[in-house]
C-alpha cells in the first residue's frame, strides 16, 4: 500500500518533463528558422530563394494552431455531447446510428472530406474549418461512447442508490472515469487535425501547410522541409501535452 | 417505519411481486430471504425507488414514498450492495463523504463523521483515509461500503446481499460487525440474502419469500421451531437443522453465570451456541469459560446445558 502522492506520480512527472523539453526545442526551432537562410542555401545550393518568406513562421504556427484549436473545440463539444446523449436512456434509439456513422466516417480519408467541402462552402478558412470539425467528431464520439460504457456498473448503481441525480452520476462518476478514454479520442482527433490542417492550404486556408504546398508547386524542397519540420514539431508537442494530461487523469490508479 | 400495502410489481405483464403486505418496524433487522427470482431484491429496491411498484402503496415514515423525490428518499436511506460499488477514482474518505456532501454538510462535520465511521468499522483511519479503493481487500472495501451507507446517519439501512461475494472468514467478521452496529445504533435494517445461516444469525425477523409472495415472516427461533410449510422446512435444511437451532441461541442465555472455570477455552457471551459447540469439538472439552466484551470471565458454558 502506498498513498504517498510524490511516489505515485513518476509517470506524470516524466511526461511533464518530456513536454517541457519538446516545447523548448520547438520554440528554439521557431526562433532559429528566420535566420536559417545560410543553412538551407548550403543544403539546397540550386535554389534561388531557399527560405520561405511569404509569411512569418510564427504567424503560420499561430494560424495553424488557431484552425486546429477552433475546429477541435467544436468537435469536442459535438462529439462528447453526442456520445453522452446516445448513452442516456433518452437518446439510446440513436445509439446504433451514431456507431454506424462514426465507424463509416473514419473509413473516409480526411483529404476527401476536405475536397468535398470546397464545392459546398467554397475556398478559404471555412471549408477547412468545416472539414476538420466533421472529421474530428468521429474518434471523439466513438471514444466517448466506449468510455462511458466502460465505467463500472456497480459504481453507477451505487451512485444512484445513494441519492445522486442523473447529472451527478454523469459528471462526478461516469465522465471522470471515462475521461482517459475520451481524452485518448480527442488526442487522435487533434493529431489528425494537425496534419489535415496542413493539407487545408490546398483549399486556401493559411497554415503550416502553406510553405509545403507552395514548395511542392514551385519545386522548392527547402520550403517543404521548413513547413514539414514545423508541423511535425507542433504535432509532437501537442501529443506530449496529451500524454501528460492522460497521466494526470489516471493518477488515482497508481500507488 | 416502512409498510408495504397490497404491493404488486409486474414487468411487461409478468408479475414478480403479488399483493404483498409487509410492515417493517423501527429498529427491526428484517432479513428478506429466498431463492433467485423470489423477488427479494425487487422488494428492497422498491423501498428507495430504484424500482417503481406497479400498484399498491409503500409508506415510509408515514408518507407514500412517491411523495418524495427519489434522490431525497435515497439520501435518507443507506444503501449497500454486493458489488460494493465504491467510486474507484475517489479516496476512501471522499467515498464515505458521498451522501453528507450531497446533503450539504460542512467539511468539519464530514471530517469528524468519517473518523467516527472508520472507528465504528474497525478501520485504521491514518492508513485508509487517503487510500484508493483498489488498494483495499474485498472485505475492507465492503466495510467502507457499509461506512458510506451509514455516513449521513440514515433512518434506514438497505443492504442487498452485501456479504455475498466475500470469503467465509471475512463474511463472518462482517456479520458480527453489522450485528454489533445494529445493537449499538438501533437502526432499521432491511437485508437481502439467499443464505439461511446468515439470515438466522442476523435477523430479528426473517421474511421467507417464494415466487413474489411471503411464505413466512417470523423471528429466527419461531421460524426454526414452527416452519410454516415444506418449502420453509426445505430451506432450513435437513442435515444441519440442529446446528441452525444452535445458531439462534446466545451463549449468555445458557451459561452458568458466576461459575468461573480455568484451563479451558473461552467464548464471548454474545456469541452463538454453534460457534461454542465448534470450539468445544476443536478443543475436545466439555466446558468453555465465558467472557464479556471487556474480556472479563463472567461464567462457564457446559456442553450439557447447550441442548437443554
Amino acid at each position: 500500500m502506498n498513498a504517498d502522492p510524490a511516489k505515485a506520480e513518476p509517470q506524470l512527472q516524466s511526461a511533464l518533463r518530456r513536454l517541457c523539453l519538446a516545447a523548448a526545442a520547438f520554440g528554439l526551432l521557431l526562433a532559429a528558422l528566420p535566420f536559417s537562410r545560410p543553412v538551407f542555401a548550403w543544403l539546397f545550393p540550386q535554389l534561388e530563394r531557399p527560405l520561405y518568406q511569404q509569411h512569418d513562421f510564427l504567424d503560420l504556427v499561430l494560424a495553424h494552431l488557431g484552425l486546429v484549436a477552433a475546429s477541435s473545440a467544436c468537435a469536442v463539444v459535438i462529439g462528447v455531447g453526442a456520445g453522452i446523449y446516445v448513452t442516456r436512456p433518452s437518446g439510446s434509439e440513436f445509439r446504433k446510428l451514431a456507431e454506424t456513422l462514426t465507424a463509416m466516417g473514419q473509413t473516409f480519408p480526411p483529404v476527401a472530406v476536405l475536397a468535398l467541402s470546397v464545392p459546398v462552402i467554397g475556398f478559404g478558412f471555412w471549408p477547412a474549418f468545416g472539414a476538420l470539425v466533421l472529421y474530428g467528431i468521429l474518434p471523439i464520439c466513438e471514444n466517448t461512447m466506449a468510455g462511458l460504457d466502460g465505467t463500472p456498473q456497480a459504481a453507477r448503481q451505487a451512485g444512484e442508490g445513494l441519492g445522486m441525480s442523473g447529472r451527478d452520476v454523469l459528471t462526478k462518476i461516469e465522465l471522470p472515469l471515462a475521461a482517459p478514454v475520451i481524452v485518448a479520442g480527442i488526442r487522435t482527433s487533434v493529431t489528425i487535425n494537425i496534419s489535415t490542417a496542413a493539407i487545408a492550404s490546398t483549399v486556401g486556408a493559411v497554415s503550416l501547410g502553406s510553405p509545403i504546398i507552395i514548395g511542392l508547386n514551385g519545386n522548392n524542397t527547402a520550403y517543404v522541409l521548413q513547413g514539414a519540420l514545423l508541423v511535425t514539431g507542433l504535432a509532437l508537442v501537442v501529443d506530449l501535452g496529451f500524454e501528460a494530461l492522460m497521466a494526470r487523469l489516471q493518477r488515482w490508479k497508481r500507488g | 417505519m416502512i409498510s408495504f400495502r397490497s404491493i404488486t410489481k409486474s414487468y411487461d405483464g409478468l408479475t414478480v411481486i403479488r399483493n404483498l403486505d409487509l410492515e417493517i418496524a423501527k429498529g427491526e433487522f428484517c432479513v428478506l430471504i429466498g431463492a433467485s427470482g423470489s423477488g427479494k431484491s425487487t422488494i428492497l429496491k422498491m423501498i428507495n425507488r430504484l424500482v417503481e411498484h406497479t400498484s399498491g402503496e409503500i409508506r415510509f415514515a408515514g408518507a407514500e414514498i412517491r411523495s418524495f423525490r427519489p434522490e431525497i428518499i435515497r439520501r435518507r436511506m443507506g444503501y449497500a450492495i454486493q458489488s460494493v460499488g465504491l467510486f474507484p477514482h475517489w479516496t476512501i474518505e471522499d467515498n464515505i463523504a458521498t451522501v453528507p456532501r450531497l446533503l450539504g454538510w460542512d467539511e468539519a462535520r464530514i471530517d469528524g463523521r468519517i473518523g467516527e465511521l472508520l472507528t465504528l468499522l474497525d478501520m485504521d483511519a491514518a492508513r485508509f483515509r487517503k487510500a484508493y479503493p483498489h488498494q483495499l481487500s474485498g472485505g475492507q472495501q465492503q466495510r467502507i461500503g457499509v461506512a458510506r451507507a451509514l455516513a449521513a446517519d440514515p433512518d434506514v439501512l438497505l443492504m442487498d446481499e452485501p456479504f455475498g461475494a466475500l470469503d467465509p472468514i471475512t463474511r463472518d467478521g462482517l456479520q458480527t460487525e453489522i450485528r454489533r452496529i445494529h445493537a449499538e445504533t438501533g437502526k432499521t435494517i432491511v437485508f437481502v440474502t439467499h443464505d439461511m445461516d446468515e439470515a438466522l444469525k442476523l435477523a430479528t425477523r426473517v421474511v421467507v419469500l417464494d415466487k413474489g409472495e411471503i411464505v413466512q415472516a417470523a423471528t429466527p427461533r419461531d421460524l426454526l421451531n414452527a416452519p410454516a410449510n415444506a418449502f420453509v422446512r426445505d430451506f432450513l435444511g435437513k442435515d444441519d437443522y440442529g446446528l441452525k437451532l444452535l445458531l439462534v441461541e446466545r451463549v449468555g442465555d445458557h451459561m452458568r453465570r458466576g461459575e468461573i472455570s480455568n484451563g479451558c477455552g473461552t467464548i464471548s457471551e454474545t456469541d452463538n451456541l454453534r460457534n461454542a459447540l465448534s470450539r468445544l469439538v476443536t478443543l475436545k472439552g466439555d466446558r468453555l469459560s465465558v467472557i464479556d466484551r471487556a474480556g472479563q470471565a463472567t461464567g462457564t458454558l457446559h456442553l450439557v446445558d447447550m441442548v437443554s
